[in-house]
């Protein structure tokens, strides 16, 4: 694309990463620009690929639950869910029902903390300075609950297949009832202070649209699909664990762009505090692990299990052959697929405008390199 | 191979649950070693059983890939056929448009390897319909070769560089299939199971 036709141009390369700010971690990206438009860019990844799926085939299953946390390091009571739901429905197990509460409650909480990050690195991006600090006050409360239930502020290494490690504290329900009012309250201060702001509007509405086929089509989830105006939620369309016993809605975005990606995310931080008060309300006291061996063997055999993760769907493909390691382990990484549409949101929007699109996308590079 | 590598002593047939003997699996030098497992479980594996919801899928998969399944079967609602490398691509436009399947999305691409062949697994959505199915294909180990379908689903794209680096898995027609996650001048397949292990190596 020539601005001016009359004038011999040349597209300039443009090279931004891997170590910047902006990206979120190591991530490289070669844009090709034409004054200030984008004409073409490549995004780079691979530089914290740490082979995880090839590790996981040298671990017993129990083990594998720590690789599987550092995956996506924000958000990893959602990873290892996945992968104990997965094995479990290799295994046939039944998860105690107090056991899948907890667990509701801290992955739904983890949600919360994950969207609190974006929320605050997202102004950030845009260019402002204030809400980061609000979100970050509000997301330490969430680690100060973990750190009391597991003992880790981010490798909690919590959820065992069959259930969790441990019974939580004495004082849990009432803590994360203080919570929820003090998160409600937090993630309303960020709202307030962000998302009908003027300048915010015109940095973010507009800006890097993609449509629900084209969404499709690219493998988009979670709140990026979300945005685009398609309500496909793992959660309500197949639901799992007790996500059919509380009730909750899906925000939906109109346009698919990067207001709307934001706002999908910043609804569902309200959501899941309703979830998460509805778990209290239904939980009730009992065992947190079944009969069980205590090295898991499933059965040869195959399973695709997937769940929502804050940054999409999450899924697992595990191959078993019989034996106390997993003989295959594939991770359908979320932030993987939606950097896959990088490029088409990218193609003739303003330089200015990369960081925030890149931004809107809410990667974790760790899940995307594995 | 030096005279220290070879194996001391012959490896027992079969360990003891949870035993970490050093002998096991010792008949390879260190290097192509593959990771030391308990042996399975005697127990039969419970058969896999697909939901009405999943029998229905399957009866859709199997309406529109009639000629060329191999094999189904499935868990739940996941049903799964498989299809030949050279059917794939129809078999896969079929899915995706049918009215009924309505599989829009490919939620996700891997490679498993069987040593003696690979398989290629194609996992389908339909966020609309909520409708899911597998496709696999089984391809030789020394000519592993599937038509891509960067066709079909641009998300194919990155999935098909990372399982050609990973598992060496060709993907014909595919527009590019540079190396995506891997350094550069990197060699060898590291998904497949004769790839080093358990190694650390001077780098």
């Amino acid at each position: 694309m020539t601005t001016h036709p009359e004038l011999e141009t040349v597209d300039m390369m443009l090279n931004m990463g891997p170590q910047h700010p902006s990206t979120h971690g190591v991530f490289r990206m070669v844009l090709w620009i034409d004054g200030e438009r984008i004409v073409d860019m490549e995004p780079h990844i691979g530089y914290l690929h740490r082979g995880s799926e090839k590790l996981c085939e040298g671990e017993r299953y129990g083990q594998v639950v720590t690789l599987f946390d550092r995956l996506d390091y924000v958000s990893n009571f959602n990873n290892e869910q996945v992968f104990c739901r997965a094995v479990e429905r290799l295994m046939d197990i039944e998860v105690p029902e107090r056991a899948m509460y907890i667990r509701t409650i801290l992955c739904e909480l983890n949600r919360v903390a994950s969207h609190l990050l974006f929320l605050g690195t997202y102004a950030l991006d845009a260019g402002a300075m204030t809400p980061v600090l609000y979100a970050f006050r509000e997301r330490e409360r969430i680690q100060n609950l973990y750190e009391a239930v597991s003992g880790a502020r981010m490798m909690h290494n919590f959820i065992r297949i069959g259930g969790i490690k441990e019974e939580v504290p004495a004082d849990f329900v009432p803590r994360v009832r203080q919570l929820l009012g003090e998160l409600r309250r937090g993630v309303e201060e960020c709202d307030n202070l962000l998302t009908f702001n003027e300048v915010f509007l015109a940095r973010t509405r507009g800006v890097g649209v993609i449509d629900a086929d084209t969404a499709v089509s690219y493998g988009l989830t979670g709140p990026c699909l979300r945005a685009s105006g398609l309500a496909y939620d793992v959660r309500k369309d197949h639901p799992y664990e007790i996500y059919p016993n509380v009730s909750f809605t899906v925000p939906v975005g109109e346009y698919g762009d990067c207001w709307d990606r934001y706002w999908v995310r910043v609804q569902e931080a309200y959501q899941s505090l309703n979830i998460v008060e509805q778990c209290l309300d239904q939980m009730t006291e009992g065992p947190i692990m079944p009969q069980m061996r205590r090295i898991a063997r499933p059965p040869k055999g195959e399973v695709y299990v997937h769940g929502e993760n804050p940054r999409g769907d999450i899924g697992v493909y595990l191959v078993s052959d019989g034996t106390d390691k997993p003989y295959r382990l594939k991770v359908r990484p979320p932030s993987y697929c939606n950097l896959t549409a990088l490029r088409h949101m990218m193609k003739d929007a303003f330089i200015a405008d990369a960081v925030v699109i890149l931004g809107s996308l809410d990667i974790v590079l760790g899940e995307v390199d594995r | 191979m030096t005279e220290q590598d070879k194996p001391v002593s012959e490896p027992e047939e079969s360990a003891p649950e949870g035993a970490t003997d050093e002998t096991a699996q010792a008949e390879a030098p260190a290097s192509v070693r593959p990771a030391r497992r308990a042996p399975p479980h005697e127990e039969e594996a419970p058969p896999e059983v697909l939901n009405p919801r999943g029998q229905t899928t399957l009866g859709l998969l199997m309406q529109v890939a009639d000629p060329y399944v191999i094999a189904h079967g499935g868990r739940d609602d996941i049903p799964w056929i498989e299809t030949r490398a050279q059917r794939l691509t129809e078999v896969a436009r079929r899915c995706r448009d049918h009215r009924d399947l309505d599989l829009k999305m490919l939620h996700c691409l891997l490679v498993v390897d069987y040593i003696e062949h690979l398989q290629a697994v194609y996992v389908l959505l339909s966020p609309v319909k909520g409708t899911r199915a597998i496709l696999k294909v089984n391809v030789p180990a020394d000519e592993p070769k599937v038509p891509s379908l960067t066709g079909l689903w641009a998300a194919t794209d990155w999935y098909e560089r990372e399982m050609h680096e990973l598992f060496g898995m060709e993907f014909e027609g595919h527009p590019n299939l540079s190396p995506l996650i891997l350094y550069e001048g990197f060699e060898g397949y590291p998904g497949l199971k004769s790839f080093p292990f358990n190694d650390y190596e001077e780098f």
